[in-house]
């Protein structure tokens, strides 16, 4: 037991919490968007796919990581921004449109890939490099804190900045003002001249942009390169990212944290004697619980 | 045409067979609209193969010839099939009751573990053999799909949240035991022991004599199913409660409906269905377990069911035609160059065509302005 704690309190640990739980902020914070805007975005899933192959691919041949970024996370909008076209003006389903988007990200990236360079496992062969990490000299010194944050990924910082910018965009902002009067009741919104489709349709392109910024860290952050259907369903569990946060920027910022923070935990034990698998199914097994006691304990309001 | 009092009363012989020709008409308009579909998926997948400066017509050819030219492709189009089906009319139950349930994938990995624990370790007479271990595997499958669905129905929880993570929590259990416990120490891959003999599902080519690859009598059992679950559907009480659920909850509650337990038996018989073809895999077409066995069959499942409009019939016509793509992708990448991703994009072509109802509304769009024109 002793190992397991020594594991858990180290810097190293804490560092690896916020490396692998980035994807999983950024990717639930664009869910949340979506979401409060009152269309499920459950595409984050392609989007993340999509935005890690573009990157890749337009940081190797362009030989510039920025403009991989900038298409990867551009990418990852445009792919929302369909699911809007087809929820939104073709009626259709956002689940099942969302579901059909995944399939067609994860066919087009495997396909362009293997079309492009002739390998079916990823972008491996073309070096496309990955985004820099950051060390800022004063946060650096920070007893504690300081090395945890020291040298993380560029994206990882982004993902930090994301939380309060995006509570702050909800909850501040004349447009986040809009954006969950539409989500709770676009008639209302309607009848005070709220542009309802503009609005869901903005919201959606910052849904997929941050969901892309996910994938683009995956690609160009925790490695250099793509590999196919890489995302791994982390886009899913960013959805239940969402929903167990409660629907509010902060709740689905530490739900995320909590979910990197059990994978980080079961990739280490992997080195022990516990079976990492099981380790891994632990948040799973706490958000259906979450789920539950939620949905309970609203049931109980509402009947009073 | 406001129906007067004279067309009410002779409503009764002459509106049903004008009922039955509109319903004929119905079916004949959706048939057509899917064979487009499909035609214009397809179409788009040349293009995007020709843009990708690739032998086209080549390619299409071998996807689309591939699955009949040997026997045994034709056996893994069928066993593929099956599988694919039994998924698709599991989860074409709870959507009928519009309950959005994507826990197939967890559920198949039950039945699968259910089904291949009997089945590998305790001996039964012939027949039992088989079927104790389907028994098992529908009631793993039935067992977790009864989770969701009373979250849902009792408490209200989100079921496309809770779906989703009991389906990480299967994956991974289902990993461990099979990685930890289960591993068989006489093969050098992570797989079970094989399941014994007489509990695997006969294989068809013994019967017609030519090679059949894993196609067993699973087939046949996938359609028994199917027409059941159409009678459940159709024609019997709990089919009446589900799809009045599906269409109105209110109104089913008004009409006296129990609204929740309909719902529950929704999943729990959608979570049967889904461990039996979690059976299928173990049994039929793999005889033991598998790493990652169930590939992303449960999600295509999903897509077949959507396809067919949760009708039990066209599941089955749809995983027909969903795994003869399947089977004629992988014959294309072998005979060409161009890789079996092209059907992934095919099909999700079909999804998103068919749910956006894309066609049919563009058509009525243009056909209304040519008479608005006019």
């Amino acid at each position: 037991m002793n190992s397991v704690l020594d594991v858990v309190l180290s810097t190293g640990f804490l560092a690896a919490i916020l490396r692998v739980s980035t994807p999983y902020v950024l990717a639930a914070l664009g869910g949340l968007l979506a979401e409060r805007a009152g269309v499920p975005n459950i595409a984050l899933e392609g989007s993340m796919l999509t935005a890690a192959c573009a990157g890749a691919l337009v940081a190797g041949y362009s030989g510039s990581v920025w403009a991989g970024a900038a298409c990867g996370i551009a990418a990852g909008a445009l792919l929302t921004l369909l699911l809007g076209v087809l929820h939104l003006h073709l009626g259709a389903d956002a689940i099942i449109a969302g579901i059909g988007l995944n399939l067609l990200a994860s066919g087009a990236t495997a396909y362009t890939v293997y079309a492009l360079l002739g390998d079916k496992g990823g972008t491996s062969r073309l070096h496309s490099g990955a985004l820099p990490s950051v060390r800022l000299p004063l946060i650096e010194d920070i007893p504690g804190l300081g090395p945890v944050l020291s040298g993380q990924n560029l994206m990882t910082w982004v993902a930090l900045a994301a939380a309060p910018a995006v509570a702050w965009l909800l909850y501040r902002a004349r447009f986040g003002f809009h954006l969950r009067a539409v989500g709770e009741f676009p008639e209302a919104a309607r009848s005070v001249g709220i542009h309802v489709h503009r609005v869901q349709f903005l919201a959606l392109a910052l849904s997929g942009a941050l969901a892309g910024a996910a994938g683009v860290f995956l690609s160009m952050g925790a490695v250099s390169f793509f590999v196919t259907g890489m995302t791994a369903g982390r886009g899913y569990i960013a959805l239940a990212a969402v929903f167990l946060g409660a629907l509010r920027p902060w709740g689905v910022f530490l739900a995320a944290l909590g979910f990197g923070a059990a994978e980080a935990l079961s990739v280490q034990l992997g080195n022990l004697d516990i079976p990492s698998q099981l380790v891994s199914a632990i948040p799973y097994v706490f958000t259906l619980l979450a789920l539950a006691f939620f949905a309970r304990r609203r049931l109980v309001k509402e009947s009073v | 045409m406001t129906p007067t009092v004279k067309t009410l009363v002779n409503a009764e012989p002459e509106g049903r067979s004008a009922f039955l020709a509109a319903r004929r008409t119905s079916t004949a308009v959706e048939l057509t609209m899917t064979v487009l579909t499909v035609a214009v998926a397809v179409l788009i997948a040349f293009l995007v193969i020709l843009a990708t400066g690739k032998d086209a017509s080549g390619a299409l050819g071998a996807l689309l010839t591939g699955p009949l030219d040997r026997t045994p492709r034709i056996g893994r189009w069928l066993a593929d099939a099956t599988t694919l089906s039994l998924l698709g009319l599991s989860v074409a139950i709870p959507f009928r009751a519009r309950q959005i349930s994507l826990g197939a994938e967890g559920q198949v990995y039950a039945g699968a573990l259910a089904g291949a624990l009997v089945a590998i370790h305790v001996p039964l007479p012939p027949v039992a053999a088989v079927l104790v271990p389907l028994g098992a595997a529908a009631l793993a499958g039935a067992a977790l799909g009864a989770v969701p669905g009373v979250m849902k129905a009792r408490l209200g929880a989100n079921e496309i949240v809770a779906t989703l993570m009991l389906n990480a929590v299967v994956v991974r259990v289902f990993d461990y035991l099979l990685t930890d416990h289960l591993r068989s120490p006489a093969s050098a891959a992570i797989q079970s022991d094989p399941v014994r003999p007489g509990s695997a599902l006969p294989l068809l080519s013994d019967f017609f004599g030519v090679p059949l690859d894993q196609a067993n009598i699973g087939l046949f059992g996938m359609l028994a199913v199917a027409a059941a679950v159409w009678f459940l559907l159709a024609r019997t009480p709990l089919g009446y409660r589900i799809r009045m659920t599906g269409s109105n909850p209110e109104f089913a509650l008004y009409g006296g409906i129990d609204v929740p337990r309909t719902i529950e038996w929704s999943f729990v018989i959608g979570g049967a269905l889904a461990g039996l073809a979690g059976a299928h895999l173990a049994l039929g077409v793999y005889g033991g377990l598998q790493p990652d066995m169930a590939g992303g069959l449960a999600f295509e499942g999903i897509v077949v069911a959507l396809l067919a409009r949760n009708n039990p019939v066209g599941v089955v016509a749809a995983a027909l035609l969903y795994s003869y793509l399947r089977v004629g992708g992988d014959v294309m990448e072998q005979q060409t160059d161009v890789g079996s991703e092209a059907v992934t994009i095919i099909q999700a072509v079909i999804v998103l065509l068919v749910t956006a109802r894309a066609l049919p509304e563009l058509v009525k769009r243009h056909l209304a302005r040519k008479e608005a024109g006019r």
